[in-house]
């Protein structure tokens, strides 16, 4: 009896041990942070205010507003200010990408890894994340950013066509909110560092409302970018067309 | 026969008003055909320094699709490629296999975005001797992450040799990536071109692109003769056909010539495994030859208008021929010397006048042609894409010159032709009582 309660006993005793030292599931984490970003099934727009500060230069502002409609893949983003880019727009409707320049009334073949307005942020940085799709965790440990504690994971890259191939991510721990990103190169070297400091709800999902981009190649170059205005209602069909970035220059 | 000789008498007893006609019809000619030979030596010149920066004549690019659309280029194993330049017995001086990529210099805050070739320094001995070193040695491009910049680029980054900067890049599949360049040496700025200036090891692009060691991007065919680009690649494009699968080089309504032919298939085929774009010097040169015949075009507009006004100043002057002759058109005419033959003095006169103007004309470009392509020009001259080994160079056809003195006599005898009718016309007693 006695050699069986303790077989028992050592049974839930590994049982817990295994339950406590468990690793959680980030897949399924990184699934919801995708989640936090994309919209499936409802339309999405807000206004983006990009700060970007250059040693040696007076900080630019950069104004644009986002439509987009990710059941769709289709984007537009149209510069606001300043007045001497404004009018300006990218309009994606697929896997192109154009770009839309007032002045000579013409779209050209943009990519979705260019820089906005010489700034540190690209335009795939405003668009839907696919991080579960395009990573898998490599390394993870818990630690804490600030008063939050936190998981930080180790992100490898699945296929060689990602921008980035390896990532670090600060996610926080009682919900899927990433609070600090890292992006380091194929040589591993640290590219870019993100801080994600505020987040405001939006629907039913948590946005970051506000992003600082630290590139870590150029010292003193960083770019705030910060969201108002954000909306869920429905878009019209015409938005997610060239004709509607010529019609708002006219 | 008397009549020529009437004619260049004639000529003779007027040598300033003579010398300054002449002198004008020789000096417009003069322009005209010192552009001509400029445009007639401008497409060898620009395409032999094109082949020694581009390494090759000919070129072969491997292009692979993957099913994300993405485009990769690459050449994974150039057997099949060396085989065929045996097969066919090309008669080529030498092969380049390079590998390049559009990158950002990144040095303590500045920063330049440059395209950067890599080199095999081993193999391309002959790209060496292109490249005006201005600071710094080959020598220093033993070390793997050595690179060459152009004067302007290394200005512009505040870069000396030895200094150590930071490559930012996409790989061959879109991944990015950073790596460190060490400044082995600067060149002279080649002007226009400067900003495809920058080279360093192909191993290193080749690591940099996440390529292997014994890949590329482009295989150049340097031909021992330019002037057979097209009848090899046509003999190479039939071969490779058969072997490997190739992008077409016909021609559409959208593309005009097979270089953006094939650009347009790349963007929108789709394929498996590496296909292989054939293009030549020529086909990108195609735009260039457009701008030599605008010059040419050019050049005989201006001998036009430049005659037009030579044209107004022979006829005034053949006017005031006729008018300061007239008693002696009178006299001639009394002893019996036709309407025709009165006509075609004067003609005649514009003719000889015409020819020994156009004659002078060539005999002067010809001399400022010697002079200049005498000159050297240097090769860090600005206009070095424009010379043959900083020498400028002149090439003109028979033909050409042959045009351009048509037109010169064609224009000179329409100018005097109204006062040749004019002075044909005077009646003999009139003339004799003209008092001048």
């Amino acid at each position: 009896m006695q050699k069986r309660l303790l077989i028992l006993f050592l049974f839930f005793l590994i049982l817990s041990i295994s339950a406590f030292g468990a690793t959680p599931d980030f897949h399924a984490m990184l699934v919801e942070i995708d989640k936090t970003g994309n919209f499936d099934t409802t339309d999405f727009s807000c206004v983006y205010t990009i700060v970007s500060e250059k040693p040696g230069e007076e900080p630019s502002v950069t104004q644009a507003r986002m439509f987009r409609r990710d059941k769709t893949d289709q984007f537009v983003l149209l510069i606001l200010k300043p007045d001497t880019q404004k009018g300006q727009g990218y309009l994606q409707v697929d896997d192109n990408v154009w770009f839309y320049d007032p002045e000579s009334r013409k779209f050209t073949y943009s990519s979705l890894k260019e820089n906005i307005q010489n700034s540190d942020t690209k335009n795939s940085d405003l668009n839907r994340n696919s991080l579960a799709e395009d990573y898998e965790v490599a390394n993870w440990s818990e630690t804490s950013l600030g008063s939050f504690p936190v998981y930080l994971l180790e992100l490898e890259a699945k296929h060689n066509e990602v921008s980035y191939p390896k990532v670090k991510l600060w996610i926080r721990k009682d919900r899927p909110m990433v609070l600090k990103a890292e992006e380091y190169s194929l040589s591993d070297r640290l590219m870019r560092t993100v801080y994600y400091p505020k987040y405001i709800q939006v629907g039913d999902q948590y946005l970051p409302s506000q992003m600082l981009f630290v590139d870590n190649l150029k010292p003193g170059e960083k770019t705030q970018v910060t969201m108002r205005d954000a909306s869920v209602a429905p878009l019209p069909d015409s938005v997610f067309t060239k004709t509607f970035l010529e019609r708002v220059n006219n | 026969m008397r009549d020529i000789k009437m004619a260049l008498r004639n000529l003779n007893r007027q040598k300033k008003r003579t010398f300054l006609l002449g002198g004008a019809i020789a000096f417009g000619l003069m322009i005209v055909t010192l552009l001509n030979g400029f445009a007639g030596s401008f497409i060898e010149n620009v395409g032999e320094n094109f082949s020694h920066l581009m390494a090759g004549h000919i070129f072969l690019d491997g292009v692979e699709k993957l099913p994300s659309g993405r485009t990769v280029y690459r050449i994974q194993d150039e057997k099949i490629l060396i085989q065929a330049l045996e097969d066919l017995q090309i008669p080529y001086s030498d092969i380049s296999a390079r590998s390049e990529f559009s990158g950002t210099l990144i040095f303590e805050g500045e920063s330049i975005r440059q395209n950067i070739t890599g080199t095999d320094w081993q193999k391309e001995t002959f790209f060496r001797e292109r490249l005006i070193l201005k600071e710094g040695s080959f020598e220093n491009l033993s070390e793997p992450q050595g690179i060459i910049l152009s004067e302007d680029i290394a200005r512009r980054l505040n870069v000396e040799i030895g200094d150590r900067m930071l490559v930012q890049l996409s790989t061959a599949t879109g991944q990015q990536n950073v790596g460190e360049f060490s400044l082995a040496a600067i060149i002279v700025d080649p002007g226009l071109f400067g900003s495809i200036s920058a080279y360093a090891n192909l191993a290193y692009v080749n690591e940099l692109l996440n390529l292997k060691p014994d890949e590329y991007v482009t295989l150049g065919i340097f031909l021992q003769d330019m002037s057979q680009i097209d009848f090899w690649a046509e003999k190479l494009y039939l071969y490779l056909q058969d072997k490997v699968q190739l992008f077409s080089r016909e021609t559409g309504k959208e593309e005009e010539n097979p270089f953006a032919a094939i650009l347009n298939q790349t963007k929108e085929e789709e394929w498996q495994g590496t296909k292989y774009r054939l293009y030549t010097l020529n086909d990108i040169l195609s735009e260039i030859q457009e701008v030599v015949q605008v010059l040419n075009v050019a050049s005989l507009i201006f001998l036009i208008i430049l005659f037009i006004v030579i044209m107004v100043g022979v006829t005034n002057t053949f006017r005031m021929v006729m008018f300061e002759r007239i008693k002696e058109i009178g006299t001639m005419r009394a002893l019996g010397m036709q309407r025709g033959e009165v006509k075609s003095l004067f003609l005649l006169e514009a003719f000889f006048l015409a020819l020994g103007g156009a004659l002078a004309g060539l005999l002067a470009a010809g001399v400022v042609m010697l002079i200049l392509s005498q000159i050297f020009w240097g090769l860090d001259s600005p206009i070095f894409i424009l010379l043959k080994n900083g020498y400028m160079t002149f090439r003109l056809s028979f033909f050409q010159v042959l045009l351009n003195i048509v037109i010169v006599l064609f224009m000179t005898l329409l100018a005097a032709y109204f006062p040749a009718k004019n002075a044909a016309k005077l009646e003999p007693a009139v003339a004799l009582r003209t008092t001048n």
